[in-house]
């Protein structure tokens, strides 16, 4: 009995969740016919790996906002975030660390970065915003600091395996959403929702606010990092200022996914479908032979468009 | 002691007395740093982020966020050199259509915000973006030379020995600061910024005063940018830019809650002066890009824990 109502409880939650993201994935579905119709070479195995590759560090940097967003946060920090992990990754892997030194180096940079600012907007009880725009700059002076032009060594085999011709990056995404949904199942998971939506209830319900937004903002960290990991492969290279556009764009994806500003509204494969809908967008302006000033003034118009369409769908539906 | 607990709960005080320490210390240390020449420039710089930054305060206060203010600047700078009419021979033609057009991009954010229920942050950053590129379409890539003679005069000119731009700055402040506290305007502005819903019930339009909200932001940044070009004699793509965080950041030292309602311009204006300093100081400091980078975030992040805590949730 108390098995079934809890699983009712769940279905409810989860059709609460999944009803703004039908329209979602039929605009998404409909974006990627285009774009096969446009370029049938995505119907390939080549084709789909590099479409994959171009769409997969825009889709971990969307994890890493909407986890944050879902728990009532938000980082201007992404960008330098991934700029100063593809640094690490083309700086250590040179060396005499090698390639698992490497990528352990760009897992714990990742994590102890997100720690720190997770710990000081948890415990000074600081606005997020602010305090990600302050460690933005910090991390873009680290990420100046060890590697000031662009440069570095990534060894051939880990760009072949990772940006070849195969779609080890879309394995890779299947395996992190995978990590995720396990993720959500444990209390620590499930703490990042209550958290967002509800901070007092879930603080009386005795879910630990401030370790929950430290771990949030550290695995925030760590998916970032791995960005820019898979950006040093694919350019062969780190540069201090590669990641620039990923914190707008994060932020855009997340938000075109449905998840929302104030905590506990949206859902991870909502917010990966929007980074799919953005990466896709992008790819057909450029097929279409947009000037790339053009998909400025169109990327401007969709996001609006795609923010404002379901709002109105449910004051529609909420009047009637 | 009764005096010293209220300076710090006072948030605006306790940034002008960290600005005044500064220059005093630095004033004293740094050869040349004190001199009047100097400081002059300091307050001519944080003229352009103080008046960007007015609009964002309001926005702020109201609970938004403006993040297409750097590309307002920008628009304002290199329309104003093609928009200028040539029969014109004070200028004041050109200032106004450019000042329109800001009003008019501000117009369609409270637009977006209210009617298509988007939420300000994503509101102003898709307007950022989509601004980014019709500058591109329009004026091509390339950097314009301002012949407008009152833009040049407002840049240029030093009545009394005050930079101009520093007299409009203490024009602005002193509407700003008779909007938000002696104006019911204000007090609007505030309130559905504390509590969105209980104004609202309490007959506070929420349409009509998010439309005058962003549509003041989008006039003050227009305002920075003419300013800005005058300094500059020159405008191009990306000459706001810099402004965006630095508007962002002058808000937030000045003890205004990023969350709304409470909060005064008062503090924006040391706030903008504390920003300007410290960028200064950077600069003597003669250090590496990366490093002037690490010690600009370390000392907002400083000043931040010193000013812009928020209360217990």
């Amino acid at each position: 009995m108390n098995r079934a109502s809890s699983s009712g409880l769940y279905g409810a939650i989860q059709r609460r969740r999944n009803r703004g993201l039908v329209g979602l994935y039929l605009v998404v579905a409909a974006f990627l016919v285009l774009y096969a119709v446009l370029f049938p070479g995505i119907l390939t195995i080549g084709g789909f790996s590099k479409f994959t590759q171009n769409w997969f560090p825009l889709a971990l940097v969307t994890m890493a906002q909407a986890l944050l967003m879902l728990n009532g946060g938000i980082t201007l920090a992404i960008g330098p975030l991934v700029s100063l992990g593809a640094v690490i990754a083309a700086t250590t892997m040179g060396s005499a660390f090698g390639v698992p030194g490497g990528i352990l180096a760009v897992v714990a940079v990742g994590l102890g970065i997100g720690a720190v600012t997770g710990a000081i907007v948890a415990l000074l009880r600081l606005p997020a915003i602010i305090v990600t725009l302050a460690g933005s700059f910090i991390i873009t002076g680290v990420a100046l600091i060890l590697l000031p032009r662009p440069g570095g060594f990534v060894p051939g085999w880990l760009s072949t395996l990772l940006a070849g011709h195969t779609p080890v990056a879309f394995l890779l995404l299947l395996v992190i959403l995978g990590l995720w949904k396990i993720f959500l199942a444990t209390p620590l998971g499930l703490a990042i929702y209550a958290a967002g939506d509800n901070p007092v209830g879930a603080f009386r319900s005795g879910v630990p606010i401030e370790r929950v937004k430290i771990v949030s903002f550290a695995l925030s960290g760590v998916l970032a990092a791995l960005a820019g990991l898979f950006v040093a492969a694919q350019t062969g290279s780190g540069d201090p200022i590669i990641g620039a556009p990923f914190t707008l764009n994060s932020i855009a994806a997340a938000v075109l996914g449905g998840v929302g500003f104030l905590g506990g509204k949206g859902t991870m494969r909502g917010a990966v479908c929007g980074s799919l809908l953005l990466s896709v967008m992008i790819n057909v302006m450029f097929f279409l032979g947009f000037p790339p000033v053009a998909q400025y003034v169109a990327q401007g118009l969709i996001i609006v468009g795609a923010v404002a369409v379901p709002a109105h769908l449910a004051l529609w539906r909420a009047a009637r | 002691m009764m005096r010293a607990k209220a300076i710090l709960r006072n948030p605006p005080l306790l940034t002008f007395l960290l600005v005044a320490l500064v220059w005093l210390i630095a004033g004293l240390s740094l050869r040349g740093f004190g001199a009047y020449g100097h400081l002059r420039y300091l307050l001519e710089l944080a003229a352009v982020i103080g008046i960007a930054a007015a609009g964002q305060t309001l926005v702020v206060l109201m609970g938004g966020i403006d993040l297409s203010v750097g590309a307002v600047i920008t628009v304002t700078a290199i329309l104003l050199p093609l928009l200028s009419p040539a029969w014109d021979p004070t200028g004041l033609v050109g200032v106004a259509l450019v000042l329109a057009i800001a009003v008019g991009i501000g117009l369609l954010n409270g637009a977006g915000a209210t009617f298509l229920q988007v939420p300000p942050i994503i509101m102003t950053l898709a307007m950022a973006t989509f601004l980014q590129g019709m500058l591109v379409l329009v004026a091509g890539g390339s950097a314009v030379t301002v012949q407008n003679p009152a833009v040049l005069l407002l840049g240029q000119s030093r009545p009394l020995g005050v930079p101009a731009g520093v007299v409009l700055w203490i024009l602005v402040s002193a509407c700003m600061l008779l909007l938000i506290h002696r104006m019911p305007i204000g007090a609007r502005f505030l309130a559905l910024g504390a509590n969105p819903l209980a104004a609202r019930l309490s007959g506070v339009s929420t349409t009509r005063n998010t439309l005058i909200l962003y549509a003041l932001s989008g006039f003050f940044a227009g305002l920075a940018g003419l300013l800005l070009l005058g300094m500059n004699r020159q405008g191009y793509v990306g000459i706001g830019d810099p402004y965006l965080l630095t508007s962002i950041a002058a808000v937030v030292l000045g003890g205004t809650s990023i969350l709304g309602g409470r909060g005064t311009y008062a503090g924006t204006i040391p706030g903008a002066i504390l920003l300007v300093t410290t960028t200064a100081l950077i600069t003597v400091v003669n250090a590496s890009p990366g490093w002037r980078s690490i010690m600009f975030g370390s000392l907002i992040l400083a000043l931040l824990m010193i000013s812009g805590r928020e209360a217990r949730r």
